[in-house]
């Protein structure tokens, strides 16, 4: 075997050694799954009257199992062995330090990958909780935080002298984010000072990219900037714990040091600074909380641009009415008025049926499609008021994928069916043209 | 186990300072194939440190290191590849096996050892498949030295190898590193004790203060050495010190009452006449010993300051 195959060949060995002394080791199984089964019950008992119970939470929930196994699990594991001998052991082999390290953070990914699986599968049992609406993309959303997480913890490693000394590191790190990073309080529940300091932090990232896989239909395509935050962070951090890997004990801190931990840092400030300015630090309330927690920040970041006029071929918009209208107009008005769909217990859901009513007529070229889109938002209007129509507009928009949707209305004369998927476009569409009126953002 | 082709090494110039501290200071000595080559010195001499740049574990401020015809400090793994080590300090994981540990340290190796016979030869067959955190001090140590031969390597560095060993222990460790160098393959270790390093090497270095103050074979220093030879000798009765001051050989003496040291440029004459003058003085011997000069003597000529015993885990 060449030496290079030979390297890799060694490297894969110290990969599954890795794996199998962590599964004999009980503290590791302790740390690392029976840890993660307490918060889902922690969690669990807080958030289990929600329906369907934690499937809000499951972005933190996992989120935390992530920072424990990166921030503390590995960096333990990687201290108390350099502490005793063993990394100044490994050093005399002809394979670079940083494939050894490797195969110890690979070695965490599926450590913590399983503790994760674990809890998904634990809440749909115990919970009920629905499983992940995009699978693969959340399972990728776990490999991606653990990566990112475990660049934190390479440097924790490289800092810390000894095993307290990453106790009390990975509580620096893990504690602000619990508290006040929207990974253990949710950004909803926190004052607006401690949601923008939470932009600074990676946990809140990490808790949007997990739940946007794990429950919100648009998935993780949305979270480009999360990921992007994360990338940085984790890459940042990785470097630096790279440069100040130690193999043995007895180093202190020296310039060198400060400077990485300062390089590690920057990408903390740079991604809270550039979420900031491009206004990324609004709350992201969990779909199922419903339209009254969307914040003003949500509302305030959602965009009219490139709208189709109101006398276009898509999404046509009556001007409003001078009068009581008469005629067809009326009837169709009268009709609406009682149609059931519209006067369901959830008012949001109800606004995305009526919703669907001025989807249908447009894209069935109703003669009067641009008058039935006005006597909705007239309908919603009257029925919700404007700040409350604000809230569930701006909710509808936030979560297209959300609730259900009306594919055909008889009963309205919208008696052809059509694909979901057009109507859910089409109800967006009008959401905006509603909601860009009620705030004086597209001239009626 | 096949014998692996002898390695040389050549160091030239060695420096390392700790901030202020300088351990070595342009350190250079060279060891032959196949050579047993041990670096002796007092606590804080850099020995450690000397062997700790050569594999690698430190780099050195400056000099040159060459193993095997390759530079060490530009190829560390390509040297690494041909030699062998046992570090002072070292652990394993807990729960790992000698025979687990051995095969995932041969598998880094272009031309590793078979490992059940690694196993065999260092006695550790009956305690295999057990976890290192239930090995002996000794088995560990076994297993360690099987770690430094785990890529049949052409160079083995022992640094204080027998530090810490109990006498049986430490007697089986000097016939293996013996035996080691008789299979060809080069030893570089280091000593803080002075009969271990004439035992064992045929060459020493000797190093005090971060420098390589005397090298050589321990036999061809003692020789060049200026300390005289002595004959120490414990009579009846007190012997007369003026006539044994003008014995043959004789160089100095000192001692009271009836025990005497008599140093000598020629221990035959001085032993025969001796042996005369007690008889004609009608005394008796009690107590008779050539003393020939040691490292130790060596060592305090060299650097004016007598040998210290060390104590454990010096560095």
């Amino acid at each position: 075997m060449k030496g290079r195959t030979r390297a890799v060949h060694g490297l894969f060995r110290h990969f599954l050694l890795c794996l199998e002394l962590n599964l004999q080791s009980k503290q590791a199984l302790v740390y690392g799954f029976l840890v993660p089964v307490f918060f889902l019950v922690a969690f669990g008992s807080v958030f289990r009257a929600e329906t369907p119970a934690l499937y809000g939470q499951m972005g933190q929930i996992l989120t935390i199992t992530i920072l424990g196994g990166a921030c503390f699990g590995m960096p333990t594991l990687l201290v108390s062995e350099r502490e005793r001998g063993i990394w100044r052991r490994y050093r005399l082999l002809p394979v670079p330090a940083g494939g050894l390290v490797l195969g110890v953070m690979a070695a965490r990914v599926l450590i913590v990958s399983a503790a994760a699986a674990l809890q998904v599968a634990l809440a749909h049992v115990a919970y009920h909780t629905p499983l992940p609406v995009h699978p693969l993309q959340t399972a990728a959303g776990v490999v991606v935080v653990c990566t990112s997480f475990l660049g934190l913890g390479l440097l924790v490693a490289a800092l810390a002298d000894d095993v307290p000394a990453v106790q009390a590191i990975g509580q620096c790190l893990f504690l602000p984010m619990i508290m006040i990073g929207g990974v253990g309080i949710p950004l909803g529940a926190l004052p607006a000072w401690a949601r923008a300091a939470s932009g600074f932090m990676p946990g809140r990232y990490a808790v949007e990219v997990l739940q946007l896989g794990y429950s919100d239909a648009r998935g993780m395509s949305h979270a480009g900037f999360a990921l992007g935050a994360l990338a940085v962070i984790g890459a940042c951090a990785a470097v630096a714990g790279a440069r100040l890997f130690r193999w043995e004990e007895g180093r202190h801190f020296v310039r060198a040091t400060w400077s990485w931990l300062g390089v590690a840092l920057f990408a903390w400030a740079a991604t809270g600074l550039a979420a900031s300015l491009t206004g990324r630090l609004a709350v992201l309330a969990p779909p199922n909380a419903g339209y009254g927690a969307v914040s003003d920040e949500q509302i305030a970041g959602i965009g009219f641009e490139d709208l189709p006029g109101d006398s276009e071929f898509v999404s046509r918009l009556a001007r409003p009415f001078a009068g009581a209208a008469g005629g067809p107009v009326g009837e169709i008005r009268a009709r609406i008025r009682d149609w059931a769909p519209g006067h369901g217990a959830d008012a949001g859901q109800s606004a995305r049926n009526l919703l669907s009513v001025a989807a249908l007529g447009d894209v069935s070229q109703d003669e009067h499609e641009g008058e039935i889109a006005r006597l909705v938002f007239d309908e919603l209007r009257g029925r919700l008021g404007d700040a409350e129509l604000r809230r569930v507009l701006a909710w509808i928009i936030l979560y297209p994928e959300e609730g259900s949707v009306v594919t055909s209305a008889p009963e309205l004369g919208l008696g052809r069916r059509f694909r979901e998927a057009i109507v859910r476009e089409r109800i967006d569409l009008y959401s905006r043209k509603f909601l860009g009126r009620l705030l004086g953002k597209i001239r009626d | 186990m096949p014998a692996p082709m002898p390695v040389s090494v050549r160091v030239r110039d060695l420096a390392r300072r700790y901030g202020r501290v300088e351990a070595l200071r342009g350190v250079t000595f060279e060891v032959a194939p196949g050579e047993i080559f041990g670096l002796l010195g007092p606590n804080g001499a850099g020995k450690t440190t000397a062997l700790e740049c050569i594999l690698g574990l430190r780099r050195p401020d400056s000099g040159e290191i060459e193993i095997a015809g390759i530079d060490a400090l530009a190829r560390p793994g390509e040297a690494r590849q041909v030699c062998g080590a046992q570090l002072q300090a070292a652990a394993l994981q807990d729960r790992i096996t000698p025979r687990r540990a051995l095969s995932l340290f041969a598998s880094f190796y272009r031309e590793p050892a078979e490992v059940g016979g690694l196993i065999e030869r260092f006695g550790l067959a009956e305690k295999a498949d057990e976890a290192f955190e239930r090995l002996s001090e000794g088995q560990r140590q076994r297993l360690f030295l099987a770690l430094a031969f785990v890529n049949n390597p052409g160079l083995v560095v022992l640094d204080e190898p027998t530090a810490g060993l109990d006498p049986r222990s430490r007697r089986e460790l000097h016939r293996f590193i013996q035996e080691t160098g008789r299979s060809g393959r080069t030893v570089l270790l280091s000593t803080h004790d002075l009969g271990e390093a004439e035992l064992l090497c045929d060459r020493i270095g000797i190093l005090d203060h971060g420098r390589i103050v005397a090298a050589g074979r321990p036999s061809e220093l003692i020789r060049a050495s200026g300390t005289a030879p002595a004959v120490e000798v414990r009579t009846v009765r007190p012997p007369n010190r003026a006539r044994m001051e003008s014995l043959p050989g004789v160089t100095a003496c000192t001692g009271e009452g009836e025990r005497w040291r008599l140093g000598t440029g020629d221990v035959n004459a001085t032993l025969f006449g001796l042996a005369r003058l007690l008889e004609s003085e009608g005394n008796e011997i009690l107590g008779l010993e050539v003393v020939k000069p040691t490292l130790e003597d060596v060592f305090l000529e060299l650097t004016g300051r007598p040998w210290a015993a060390p104590e454990e885990g010096e560095r």
